[in-house]
């Protein structure tokens, strides 16, 4: 029995080693943490087809100098603590300077330290919290900020005539953080906030606090939250029979969300980051889309990751050497009037980009743009 | 009219945890371990109603119900016949070890088959019924009715035929009354059977008033042991009122403190209870926890 | 080879909170179910500690004190009760310190979580310090291990032994069981406490979600995997537990069955711990002076 365990063992140790070993020798290559499983993944999935989108692009124009770029994906399983495995794993084995981010603003947030410490470039495509622009010059993202959506809620409150409001946020990095600068952008303009609460993520009973927003009797509620909590939320405010103005952000803004809820997300108004869909860079992304996977949608945040991955390979092709103060530097210069299908990408001080906020609403069970 | 609100949200919530509360408390009575797996067995039941009525059979609900029913009550005596029975003269930390396990198993099993996204019968929303001031869903109001049915048959088992008396026979005295003659097989069988229904049905409505998720079973199991020891563990009647007790104060609690700490409310009640009065608030004369 | 080293300090993180659930469960007959919260209490200390300035060796050692210190607050009026019933109030202390850790925000920044841990100063932030890392793992480990085994092997570790084959004789024999649980309880929740701090440290980003009833599932698989009631048990356990955990990180799945593997993981978790109280409840390394069961 002991025998055989320490075969076992044995055998272990070794799958580990060799693992660790093997690494591609000719390509340029990127990191890359999605979320390949858990909750996540079906946004994952996306990021990754569009990313491997834009690396066809860049490689059929030659690559990097004439060498082939290529993108090691790591899944983090939707966490955090996957995020910081993978992000671990990336550069320690496979020594990568430059990595692109996971989705949702904690996972990437838990990571940012150890970017940042490491000299290795971290980049964005989905984070929008606002915490991510102090996270160090290491990091950059190429999506916009909720320091600016805060704002525009804020706005829209006001521009509807709503003096006082209800507020309701999901209990995480993105809603805290949106939640805060709302806040901030309201109260000075005027505005009044009767009443405010988190809620827990992912739950199926929101009752409770849905009751509490109610007592506020406020003609509007301000609520920032996800999809599948903003379903629910507005199917049982209709049904304990809250009659309100729900004033929403970008997360919330999908398809899903009015399937979900069904009559009860109607008349519902939020922002959201827009670009214009018009440009030739936009047309560019969507006609290379539907040749590579004609049967599939575009996905959420598809072209901000293949912006990323575009401006990643003008900063690599631009760079004087391999280190990765070279590459910053040739990352923030090859950013500067870059164009993208997302609009311009050029980073401020804090490796940021900027955006305009449109506004959604949802009429007769779709998604348009509001006013 | 707002504290009233609550309490009728929480005698709702409280019929569907003193379903839950009701099963796990007979296998206690009887089996005397707790069975950490009666979480699953909510939760397949409530998947179970997703699957049938689903596109692939494409039942009404009210028919898809009973395979449901069936598909819970199956994996309850197959749990019984595969893991419990055997460990049956084990000492209890086997046995609740084992129950973990097969916790771990049913919810991994689930997570597997149905994938670990928020899932709904796809109901439409409709607007509540508005009486007196307060709001009842249709849906809500079925709730209470079901679960309201399905204790009163319990009651009538228990009180009015020979197996019920057997049941409770068995509860009092396993050893003697294996040893008058009682249909010691038949006694546990139907313990699970009851135990899986009660569940599976709880979970359907569960699922129907709200949305289903692999930890749905976890999250009302701790709920339920709450319920059942201020009952009193094995006596069904307390963990009925222990359930509505539960969902009442879970749900006011709310008008007091953060929503965030609700779920704290049944923990806490716990813990108050185990330290004050382990044998339950309600609990007749049988004090036979042990 | 740094994959290796990080599986590694897993280990020893793990080996530290199989043992300290294993002088509960398996010497004193505790079923401490809310051990994980024991380990969340002691990362969350040593995490705060060292982010207000202070030295992480000041922190860990805190660390370990509190959670110990939290660990008999509970155990004193919940010791009372039997079996059962004191897994489900270590279960519910447990849900309830995770509903702390996730809503006090102000103290634990809530589902954010608490990211940038910095190191022990002689290690450093950068990645390459992993060995000496691993080296500060190896060192605390050996040392908690050799401290149990003193306390193990005293009169202290045999007169828990007898409090749990029989309460009531160890009554008998004079001993007062309640401060004897209570000190078994304390010891344990301290050394998850010192887990905690190297997790969190290593990790430098914890939050909410690391310390669930999953977590004290893992943990408890470590324990009856190896062999509850034995010194040596639950590191054998922890070893394989964990090397199968990372190992399987480097099977090369296809893409779109990547979301099977977590379940797939769990059902081998769930069945293992079935099989194992059918087949062999005592371990693979068990205790040796316990006859078959």
């Amino acid at each position: 029995m002991k025998h055989m365990l320490a075969r076992m063992f044995g055998l272990l140790l070794a799958l580990t080693l060799i693992a660790s070993g093997a690494m591609a020798a000719d390509a340029v290559t990127v990191g890359a943490i999605t979320p390949l499983s858990g909750k996540l993944s079906v946004y994952g999935e996306g990021f990754q087809k569009a990313m491997l989108l834009a690396l066809d692009a860049v490689n059929a124009e030659g690559g990097i100098n004439g060498v082939p770029m290529a993108i090691k994906y790591e899944d983090n399983t939707s966490t955090a603590q996957g995020s910081v495995s993978a992000i671990q794993k990336l550069i320690s084995v496979h020594k990568l300077p430059v990595i692109f981010g996971p989705a949702a603003s904690t996972n990437f947030l838990a990571i940012c330290p150890i970017a940042q410490q490491n000299k290795t470039i971290l980049i964005g495509a989905e984070s929008a919290a606002s915490d991510i622009s102090k996270c160090g010059d290491y990091v950059f993202r190429v999506f916009p900020s909720d320091l600016l959506q805060g704002r525009g809620v804020a706005e829209l409150a006001k521009e509807l005539g709503y003096g006082e409001v209800a507020l309701t946020y999901v209990n995480n990095d993105w809603g805290v953080g949106l939640a805060e600068v709302f806040k901030d952008a309201y109260t000075q303009a005027g505005g009044k906030i009767v009443d405010e609460l988190a809620h827990a993520e992912g739950r199926a009973d929101y009752r409770s606090e849905l009751l509490r927003l109610k007592r506020a009797k406020t003609k509007a509620v301000v609520n920032l939250t996800y999809i599948k909590e903003a379903a629910t939320m507005l199917k049982q405010a209709y049904e304990i029979g809250i009659d309100t103005q729900w004033l929403m952000g970008s997360a919330s803004k999908s398809p899903k969300m009015v399937e979900l809820a069904g009559q009860a997300a109607e008349g519902v108004i939020g922002t959201y980051p827009t670009f214009s869909q018009q440009t030739p860079q936009y047309q560019a992304y969507q006609t290379a889309w539907k040749q590579k996977y004609p049967d599939q949608k575009l996905p959420v945040f598809g072209e901000y990751n293949y912006d990323m991955v575009l401006l990643t390979a003008n900063a690599l092709r631009l760079a004087k050497d391999n280190s990765v103060q070279a590459i910053r530097a040739a990352l923030i210069e090859a950013a500067i009037g870059f164009t993208g299908a997302t609009g311009d990408k050029t980073f401020d001080a804090n490796g940021d980009v900027g955006a305009t906020y449109g506004r959604w609403t949802v009429k007769d069970g779709k998604i348009g743009d509001y006013k | 009219m707002y504290h009233l609100q609550f309490i009728l949200n929480g005698l709702i919530a409280g019929s569907v945890y003193a379903l839950f509360a009701v099963g796990l408390t007979m296998t206690y009575g009887i089996f005397r371990f707790i069975n950490f797996a009666h979480g699953e067995l909510i939760a397949w039941g409530a998947y179970g109603l997703l699957w049938f009525s689903g596109p692939l059979l494409g039942l009404p609900l009210i028919w898809a119900a009973l395979p449901a029913i069936a598909l819970t009550i199956c994996i309850a005596l197959a749990a019984d016949k595969l893991v419990y029975a055997p460990l049956r003269h084990q000492d209890r930390i086997t046995l609740l070890i084992a129950s973990i396990g097969l916790s771990f198993f049913l919810r991994s099993l689930l997570q597997l088959v149905f994938g670990a996204e928020l899932m709904t019968y796809g109901r439409e929303a409709g607007r509540g019924w508005e009486i007196a001031g307060l709001y009842v869903t249709g849906v809500q109001a079925g709730m209470g009715i079901t679960a309201v049915a399905f204790l009163a048959g319990l009651y009538l088992l228990l009180t009015r035929t020979l197996l019920g008396k057997a049941l409770r026979a068995v509860s009092d005295n396993m050893e003697l009354a294996g040893i008058m003659g009682l249909p010691m097989h038949r006694v546990n069988r139907t313990v699970w059977l009851l135990s899986a229904l009660f569940a599976a049905v709880g979970g359907m409505l569960l699922g129907l008033d709200t949305s289903l998720d692999p930890f749905m079973g976890l999250a009302n199991l701790v709920k339920a042991f709450a319920a059942v020891l201020l009952g009193g563990a094995g006596n069904v009647w307390g963990a009925l009122l222990g359930g509505l007790f539960i969902g009442i104060t879970e749900n006011l609690s709310v008008a007091f403190i953060d929503p965030g700490y609700k779920d704290f409310v049944a923990f806490a009640v716990i813990i108050a209870m185990l330290l004050f009065r382990p044998q339950g608030i309600f609990a007749l004369t049988r004090g036979e926890v042990r | 080879m740094n994959y290796l080293l990080h599986t590694l300090v897993m280990v020893m993180i793990y080996v530290v909170l199989a043992q300290s659930m294993n002088l509960q469960l398996g010497y004193a007959g505790l079923y401490n179910l809310g051990h994980v919260a024991f380990f969340g209490i002691g990362a969350y200390t040593s995490a705060l500690i060292a982010m207000a300035g202070w030295p992480e060796e000041l922190g860990m050692a805190v660390a370990m004190l509190v959670a110990g210190g939290c660990g008999a607050l509970v155990a004193f009026p919940v010791l009372r009760l039997t079996g059962d019933f004191f897994g489900i109030a270590t279960l519910a202390f447990a849900e309830m310190a995770y509903i702390f850790f996730l809503n006090e925000r102000w103290l634990t920044n809530g589902p954010m979580g608490l990211p940038g841990i910095p190191r022990p100063q002689w290690i450093g932030q950068e990645l390459t310090a992993l060995p000496l890392y691993l080296l500060m793992a190896l060192l605390l480990t050996v040392a908690a291990h050799l401290g149990l085994r003193r306390l193990v092997k005293s009169p202290f570790g045999r007169a828990l032994k007898v409090v749990r084959e029989d309460e009531q004789v160890a009554r008998a024999l004079g001993k007062n069981v309640l401060a004897l649980k209570i000190k078994a309880v304390a010891v344990g929740t301290g050394l998850a406490g010192l887990a905690g701090a190297l997790w969190a440290h290593y990790v430098t980003y914890i939050s909410p979600a690391d310390f669930t009833l999953q977590t004290t599932i893992l943990i408890l698989l470590c324990v009856v995997l190896g062999g509850k009631g034995s010194l040596h048990g639950p590191i054998l356990g922890a070893i394989i537990v964990i090397f199968f955990q990372e190992g399987l990180r480097f099977l090369p799945i296809p893409a779109d069955l990547n979301r099977f593997v977590a379940p797939i993981q769990g059902m081998v978790f769930g069945l293992a711990l079935i099989v194992l109280m059918r087949k062999r409840p005592s371990g693979i390394w068990p205790e040796h002076r316990r006859k078959k069961n």
